[in-house]
């Protein structure tokens, strides 16, 4: 699989902080990434600057052979690179259908398209993540479930290479969780999607991903497949405490 | 570049963007019906009672100042409470080239919209830096400082007197038939104003406005390109408010700051905004109308206290309408920047 992704050597600090530490990593081409770490292990960070939120101290981050290390959020979506919030993040004053279409418009550059085009090729995705019949619903009345895949649906609306999943079963009961991991998984068929997914829940990390990353303290501590990392002694302490590894 | 006329729209592909204008005729008629509406009560006040068309012109700019200024809080996600600050830089702009240089209406408009544009541009990073309280608080200062200086360079802008003989829009003629004229041409003015704002919010550019006010950092993690969005929203409106103190210049034929720069100008701007329900472009008409015979009836009733009651009628109305009295109407709707799509499966 040719690679996608590379980061290198990627550091952030918040004044004394320091949130992500020298980390270098890649990501291969319809590959699923597994990226998990305890809480404040630099995850969202990570991928806060992968996307364009932050721009990184040092190091630098190749996407596609594109040089995105200081690129604006806007210009790395449209090279291909989309992705979902932890604490869902709806344009609550538009309807699910037109917050859909506002990635469908201004995601990759589609050739002569108009806002009806963009409507159109939205009830596509809404349809894909089961938000068809919720479609002129203000984003600020959708539940939690539906969010997670409202935000799914204008990911890829966007229609990426990449898409950084983060947490996506977070809040979510078991069953509405499974089904949410079903809905990636598809996704990642139909689309031929390449995913970054942040998970704390190993067993999900377990099925889905093919390697899997993990971050403590800023710093990569363990890389491999996930058999292997499940089974790291360090891993563990850093997870459940000296006393289990 | 390749032009398609279908039976209900005009689509227009040049390069690799397409643009696409709704003609079909059911669409026009609750314009044409409103646009008769507003021809039809200003002849009849014509005929009936043509000392009420000062209030009607006051009407039609009240409510051509809260149009852009609608398009300015949604492009930007911020409520600009400065808006008069290009109307006093437009009106004078208008005034300064009128007296100084002789120029007519027709030729102030053109510098009137390059000052505005320019102003426009100037002032519009401030979108991309301050946000919140902060914009809030820069918009509303600009104004004062812009007020202080009008009073520090008294050689230039004559201070509270103002600035006097600018040329009117009309000169000789019977008064009543120059203040219909003058009215119709403010009401000219809104219309356009109302027009290209509609055009705005059902345009594919409207999506990207309403991200951006709706959540600016997930709209640009969605490829809206924010800051170049946000710098047009700012600076378009900018100017189209400038034109307006264009108007009141050549319109009254004198100028001076402390009649639209202070706060109380404002506040009547506001108020239409809240009347309307915010960022309501058919609602501003009727806030605008509401707010200019509310004045004048304040005024013969209560004399200068009008002034004290405008920000308690605010008030009242900031914590019982949020959506506007305008918004009463549309209470049982989501507030939509775009049309609804149905879509049978």
């Amino acid at each position: 699989m040719p690679e996608i992704l590379r980061v290198n050597g990627v550091s952030k600090h918040f004044g004394g902080l320091m949130a992500v530490n020298d980390v270098s990593f890649t990501i291969n081409a319809g590959e699923t990434l597994g990226l998990m770490g305890p809480n404040g292990a630099g995850k969202t960070t990570l991928v806060n600057l992968i996307t364009g939120k932050y721009i990184a101290d040092s190091g630098d981050i190749q996407f596609m052979g594109h040089d995105i290390t200081k690129m604006a959020p806007y210009k790395r979506c449209k090279l291909g690179i989309s992705r979902t919030y932890q604490i869902p993040r709806p344009f609550p004053e538009l309807t699910a259908l037109m917050s859909v279409a506002v990635s469908a418009l201004y995601g990759k550059d589609r050739v002569n398209q108009g806002l009806e085009d963009a409507a159109t090729e939205a009830t596509h995705y809404l349809e894909f993540c089961g938000l068809f019949s919720k479609r002129n619903v203000l984003g600020k009345d959708l539940t939690l479930y539906e969010l997670r895949g409202l935000e799914l649906a204008r990911a890829l609306a966007t229609t990426p290479k990449v898409i950084f999943v983060d947490e996506v079963m977070a809040g979510l009961n078991p069953g509405e969780a499974m089904k949410a991991v079903r809905l990636l998984e598809r996704a990642k068929e139909e689309f031929g999607v390449t995913i970054l997914w942040i998970e704390h829940v190993m067993a999900a990390l377990m099925k889905a991903a093919q390697r899997v990353v993990v971050l403590h303290y800023g710093k990569k501590i363990a890389e491999g497949p996930p058999q292997d990392i499940a089974n790291d002694p360090y891993v563990i302490e850093c997870y459940l405490g000296s006393c289990h590894a | 570049m390749e032009l398609e006329i279908k039976r209900e729209k005009i689509v227009l592909r040049a390069g690799t963007q397409k643009f696409e204008w709704h003609i079909e005729p059911r669409y026009w008629r609750n314009p044409f019906i409103y646009i008769g509406i507003l021809l039809l009560a200003t002849v009849l006040v014509y005929f009936f009672s043509p000392q009420t068309l000062p209030t009607l012109v006051d009407a039609n700019l009240l409510a051509a100042i809260a149009i852009p200024l609608g398009w300015m809080t949604v492009g930007t996600g911020r409520m600009n409470f400065g808006p008069q600050f290009y109307i006093g830089a437009g009106g004078y702009a208008a005034a300064l080239c009128s007296i100084h240089l002789g120029w007519p209406p027709a030729v102030t408009l053109l510098v009137t919209l390059v000052v505005g544009l320019m102003f426009g541009l100037l002032m519009s990073p401030l979108s991309i830096i301050a946000g919140g309280l902060y914009y809030t608080l820069l918009t509303l200062l600009f104004p004062l400082v812009f007020l202080e200086i009008t009073f520090i360079y008294t050689d230039i802008f004559k201070g509270d007197t103002g600035l006097s003989g600018i040329s009117p829009f009309l000169s000789g003629g019977s008064y009543t038939t120059n203040q219909l004229m003058i009215c119709l041409l403010s009401l000219f003015i809104m219309l356009l104003y109302m027009f290209i704002v509609d055009k705005i919010m059902r345009s594919k550019f409207s999506a990207s406005l309403a991200a951006i006010n709706d959540d600016e950092e997930v709209a640009e993690a969605m490829g809206v390109n924010v800051k170049k969005i946000k710098v047009i929203s700012f600076a378009i409106p900018a100017m189209m408010i400038a034109v307006i103190g264009w108007f009141y210049a050549h319109y009254y034929t004198t100028f001076s700051g402390i009649s639209y720069l202070p706060l109380t100008f404002m506040l009547k701007v506001l108020m239409v905004s809240m009347i309307g329900g915010r960022v309501q472009i058919y609602g501003n008409v009727v806030g605008g109308y509401f707010i200019a015979f509310l004045e004048l009836f304040l005024i013969s009733v209560v004399g200068d206290m009008a002034t004290v009651l405008f920000p308690v009628i605010l008030l009242v109305l900031l914590l019982s309408l949020p959506e506007g009295l305008f918004g009463l109407y549309r209470k049982r709707r989501y507030r939509e920047y775009l049309p609804t799509l149905h879509v049978r499966r």
